[in-house]
């Protein structure tokens, strides 16, 4: 394999790495995210929003003691994931996902801004793609 | 009494219809030719007013990470060329907090914001007008290089935009926006008035789009403020998207906010 096809396979392999939450463009995160903590949680989707400027989802989190509650987390435009290879049916209600990053600022709330993201196997949510955003959060 | 009447209208009808097919046809043909001969007249006009190497700025462009820091509270507005603002605006800014910014309404970026944001746009260039279509928020602006001047009326979120080509370059000059409370720059708390006035230079850099954008607001800004950025083409196929900003998904990580005011 000469040089010119080791720089195509490079370029290819790179474009396949799909970032989970792409840059964020409509607003900063720091006003909603204190990127100072980190959370994870792991739950079942209830409902996955796919519209602009920011895709959501929503997850039953079971805790430890048993109680189950509504978690809001926050991802990429759809206008930008969909360059990656998401549609509106990439999350399923039922499936479940692993979610870790800043979580919301309110006192109590049960948010957080998807940084990494994996199915319950750890692998990428879309084939091929990323699991944690590579730019840090702002 | 009443078949009579129809009768005489139908024939009333038909003789008009008679007497005015001929003179009808011809006059509509003259003022198709007249209208034809005076547009062909201000095409040659507007397109010996502009220099005969135009410019290539058509096509995709990709306006993301790939191309350039993606926007935020130092970017494009950073130590280098942050507005110097005046009284008024620090008072703003001081009352500011990132709620009462309208994009959480899904109201559309304004300039100067929204050449910065990381999406893509389309540029197509005609004789007496360039189009800006932005993936960002749907928009599209429309730069006339034909001469008019805006109305009275002609005030709106994007302005107004008149445009020529000078050298290597398109020119254009955007005025009569509306007031924007977070119309300069939305992560700084800065808003633009309808004084506002948007001068943006475009230019090609080889395969690159780049442009200069100076901003004057007497009402906000002691002096010009001035970004230089680039696109890059997109990639090959691209379509731009639709945006149709969702107001749920606008506003869902609002409540996540600890707002100063209780």
């Amino acid at each position: 394999m000469n040089i010119r096809r080791w720089l195509l396979a490079i370029a290819t392999t790179a474009g396949l790495a799909l970032l989970v939450t792409p840059g964020f463009a409509h607003h900063s995160s720091t006003p909603f995210y204190d990127s100072s903590k980190s959370v994870s949680i792991e739950g079942t989707v209830a409902r996955f929003m796919f519209k602009n400027p920011h895709a959501f989802l929503y997850l039953n989190v079971t805790d430890a003691s048993g109680a189950t509650a509504e978690w809001q987390v926050e991802l990429g435009a759809p206008v930008s994931l969909s360059r990656t290879g998401w549609t509106p049916d990439t999350l399923p209600v039922g499936m479940v996902v692993k979610v870790t990053g800043p979580p919301a600022r309110t006192e109590g709330a049960t948010g957080v801004l998807g940084r990494r993201m994996t199915r319950a196997d750890d692998s990428p949510i879309v084939s091929g793609g990323r699991v944690e955003e590579v730019t840090p959060p702002r | 009494m009443q078949a009579i009447v129809q009768a005489d209208t139908a024939g009333l009808a038909r003789n008009l219809s008679l007497a005015t097919v001929t003179p009808s046809f011809t006059s509509r043909s003259i003022v198709l030719l007249l209208v034809a001969l005076v547009g062909q007249s201000f095409l040659i006009q507007t397109l010996s007013a502009q220099p005969a190497n135009l410019p290539d700025l058509t096509g995709i462009w990709d306006g993301g990470g790939r191309a350039r820091p993606v926007n935020g509270e130092n970017i494009p507005w950073g130590e280098d060329n942050f507005p110097v603002l005046n009284e008024r605006a620090v008072a703003y800014q001081q009352v500011w907090e990132e709620i009462m910014a309208p994009k959480y309404d899904c109201q559309p970026a304004s300039s100067p914001a929204l050449q910065y944001d990381p999406y893509h746009m389309e540029v197509t260039q005609w004789p007496d007008r360039v189009l800006f279509r932005y993936e960002k928020d749907d928009q599209l602006r429309t730069v006339w290089l034909d001469g008019r001047q805006p109305s009275a009326v002609d005030f709106s979120v994007q302005g107004f935009s008149v445009g020529h080509y000078e050298g290597d370059a398109l020119i254009v000059t955007t005025t009569n926006f509306v007031f924007d409370v977070a119309g300069f720059d939305d992560y700084n708390g800065i808003p633009s008035s309808s004084q506002k006035t948007v001068t943006e230079r475009y230019w090609r850099d080889g395969d690159d789009l780049r442009i200069t954008l100076t901003v004057e607001d007497p009402m906000f800004l002691r002096a010009p403020a001035s970004y230089t950025t680039r696109w890059i083409p997109a990639a090959k196929g691209y379509k731009i998207a639709a945006y149709e900003c969702d107001a749920e998904s606008s506003r869902a990580m609002i409540k996540f906010f600890p707002s100063k005011y209780k």
